[in-house]
């Protein structure tokens, strides 16, 4: 019965493709597009291709890419073959939305996909208006509700809600100092920060922020820490000021009695900082390459054999996307369509696979996710703790 | 004394001379020459990326001087031939063809090493006791060298009949050519000077910083707003742009917090910019 159903089908396609494709010889090319759009699945994701983040652009890609194939070779998301489009999430937000309403009008694209910063998660939700669903995977401050909108990101109860406690309890901890660049995401993470250190016993002895953008020397904040002498700094500076920052700590010598915390700690930064200056770094995230499991040594081993010897670093920002698509993918299969009120149906409990295991969407449309305790000290990051399920602590309805 | 304000101090001096390190190139090529080369920013990365080399081959940190300033003439040579020669008439269309060459080398490089960061290791560990201050032993150093470097230019300028030589060109190319100066090998040589000095600064960096393909960038905002307030076109107005750039960052940034200090940065360019457009000490 299906394989007559499906001989059928193929022959139609055919018969449609075949005088399709005698117009289309003398049609624009549009008119080709929506022909084979009839039968794709469309996947658009924003990565960072130019811009500060683009040095995650390749890993990104080769993410997103063996998302797809994994999900074409185990028959497409029902019966349709996914195809990915890749957009540049890393330019101003204003061109992000222009591209996000040409693949909406023109492409027609079935569900969006999104590992950039909040500015441009912002403008592409006021672009999108529900209409078409849309998947947030990197890391982030909480609070995105928006209809049709779901959350693979680690939030900052993920983040902080362990990785403090945890912190203060190994090693005694006591006075903290935040140092963090000037944006929403560092200022949130600190007000999660100041809660958990006060529960924890400790105090707070400096905060401070140097702009995103500017070209930022920490010589002087770094004698202001080692003035204050304090047990443990909340380093929520991002990329190559993150570098610069630790590798300045420790070149004042505070890395021998401070520990350090940074909230976007990952491979790439890891080996910027170096081994010399990661004493008492940790990082808590989502991914780390170093977790083991049999669900991560399976991702890697496939990344591997697609990108072969020149492989991406793989990190958190990476990976992320692809969990991203293969929540659209799970959820688009269970709803039977795109449409926002069945895709809202099924994504409540539903599993879908990421680099390191199965992820469960809720119902607050965020994740509930397993968390790990990175120790940078060595130059690697390994694991030192796993936290099981930690709840997103996010309150969408 | 306050061991703070002891070392809130040597991150003063830190500050200006570290800057000044990286626009002395600039002084060279731009100061002097007249040629503004918006590509020094990524002279100053390739130096970076030099050291990085050397490094990863196992050699001696101090190994990367020789072979950066070997590195930075050919490569001096070329561009100087290729581009800025047929363009020094042309100050705009030599803007954007060194505003192009900057796109390519960090493309290439981008292509080379990946777009991640590279961390080097310190060739001098430790601190220095400095009047009760505990200071990083390798900032010291290059304080040190940069005013030994700049000791040993200023004694060449004053001093040796090529820099001479170089002044009368620049100062009237028309008589000096009839003098009998070689005026486009002089001017090769002061471009290639400049190039050298910009990746001799990326070396002694190089350990200090975050390399990656765009450690240019942040060098040629500094040096932009060096040039406004110093002025353009003389040597002294570049040394002034970096005390005052460089020192209110630094004293601005100790005394309150980054923001501010970034913010008065700014605010002082569109101040000389509306008010004073040829900054402190333009030539005339």
């Amino acid at each position: 019965m299906t394989k007559r159903t499906k001989s059928l089908n193929l022959s139609r396609r055919q018969f449609v493709l075949a005088s399709g494709g005698a117009a289309a010889a003398l049609a624009s090319p549009a008119f080709i597009r929506d022909l084979k759009a009839a039968d794709e699945f469309k996947i658009a994701a924003f990565i960072a291709l130019t811009g500060p983040a683009s040095l995650f652009g390749p890993t990104q890609k080769a993410c997103a890419e063996l998302a797809v194939e994994q999900i074409n070779a185990a028959g497409g998301i029902n019966g349709r073959e996914v195809k990915l489009i890749i957009a540049d999430g890393g330019v101003a937000p204003g061109e992000a939305a222009k591209t996000a309403v040409r693949l909406m009008l023109r492409d027609k694209v079935d569900f969006f996909a999104g590992s950039h910063d909040s500015a441009v998660r912002q403008a592409l939700v006021a672009t999108f208006k529900g209409k078409t669903p849309y998947v947030y995977t990197p890391i982030y401050e909480g609070g995105e509700c928006a209809p049709n909108t779901y959350v693979v990101a680690d939030t900052p109860a993920q983040q902080i809600g362990t990785a403090i406690p945890w912190l203060y309890k190994k090693h005694g901890l006591k006075d903290c100092y935040l140092v963090g660049n000037d944006y929403v995401w560092p200022r949130v993470l600190n007000e999660h920060t100041k809660k958990a250190v006060a529960a924890a016993g400790g105090s707070i002895v400096g905060e401070e922020y140097v702009p995103l953008g500017a070209p930022n020397k920490f010589e002087e904040i770094v004698t202001r820490i080692k003035a204050k002498n304090p047990s443990f700094v909340m380093v929520t500076v991002i990329g190559a000021y993150n570098v610069v920052f630790n590798q300045t700590f420790a070149s004042f010598g505070l890395d021998e009695n401070i520990t350090r915390l940074s909230a976007l700690l990952e491979e790439n930064t890891l080996l910027g900082i170096g081994k010399d200056n990661a004493k008492g770094l940790y990082g808590c995230m989502s991914y780390f390459e170093s977790v083991a499991s049999p669900d991560s040594e399976a991702f890697k081993k496939a990344y591997l054999a697609k990108m072969g010897d020149k492989a991406p670093q793989l990190s958190l920002i990476g990976t992320d996307i692809y969990a991203g698509i293969n929540f659209a993918a799970e959820v688009t299969k269970k709803a039977g369509s795109t449409d926002a009120a069945a895709v809202a149906k099924a994504a409540v409990d539903l599993p879908f696979k990421s680099a390191v295991g199965t992820w469960v969407m809720r119902s607050n449309r965020h994740v509930d996710k397993t968390m790990y305790m990175g120790d940078a000290s060595s130059g690697k990051l390994e694991v030192v703790e796993t936290f099981k399920d930690v709840a997103s602590g996010e309150t969408c309805k | 004394m306050d061991p703070l304000i002891v070392a809130q101090t040597l991150n003063f001096a830190y500050a200006v001379i570290s800057l000044l390190l990286v626009v002395l190139g600039l002084a060279v090529t731009l100061g002097w020459l007249g040629v503004m080369n918006l590509a020094h920013g990524e002279f100053v990365m390739l130096g970076a990326y030099v050291a990085v080399v050397t490094e990863r081959m196992g050699w001696p940190f101090w190994a990367a001087i020789p072979l950066t300033i070997l590195f930075c003439i050919v490569l001096g040579i070329v561009v100087e031939r290729l581009l800025i020669r047929p363009l020094y008439s042309r100050p705009f269309d030599l803007l954007l063809a060194t505003w192009g060459l900057s796109i390519l080398i960090r493309k290439i490089v981008e292509a080379a090493f990946g777009g991640g960061y590279i961390s080097l290791t310190v060739p001098v560990k430790g601190s220095l006791d400095i009047l009760g201050a505990s200071y990083p032993t390798y900032r010291i150093l290059i304080m040190a060298f940069t005013v030994a470097l700049l000791a040993m230019l200023l004694a060449w300028y004053f001093r040796s009949s090529a820099a001479a030589r170089v002044k009368a060109m620049v100062g009237n190319p028309m008589l000096a050519q009839a003098v009998g100066i070689d005026t486009n090998a002089l001017a090769r040589n002061t471009f290639v000077v400049g190039t050298c000095l910009a990746g001799l600064a990326g070396v002694i960096i190089a350990p200090v910083t975050s390399v990656n393909p765009f450690l240019g960038l942040d060098y040629v905002i500094n040096a932009f707003f060096v040039i406004i307030v110093g002025g353009l076109g003389s040597v002294l107005g570049l040394f002034a742009g970096s005390g005052i750039i460089g020192g209110l960052d630094s004293f601005v940034s100790a005394i309150l917090d980054r923001t501010s200090a970034f913010f008065l940065v700014l605010l002082i360019a569109i101040f000389f910019l509306w008010l004073r457009p040829r900054g402190l000490f333009a030539r005339n």
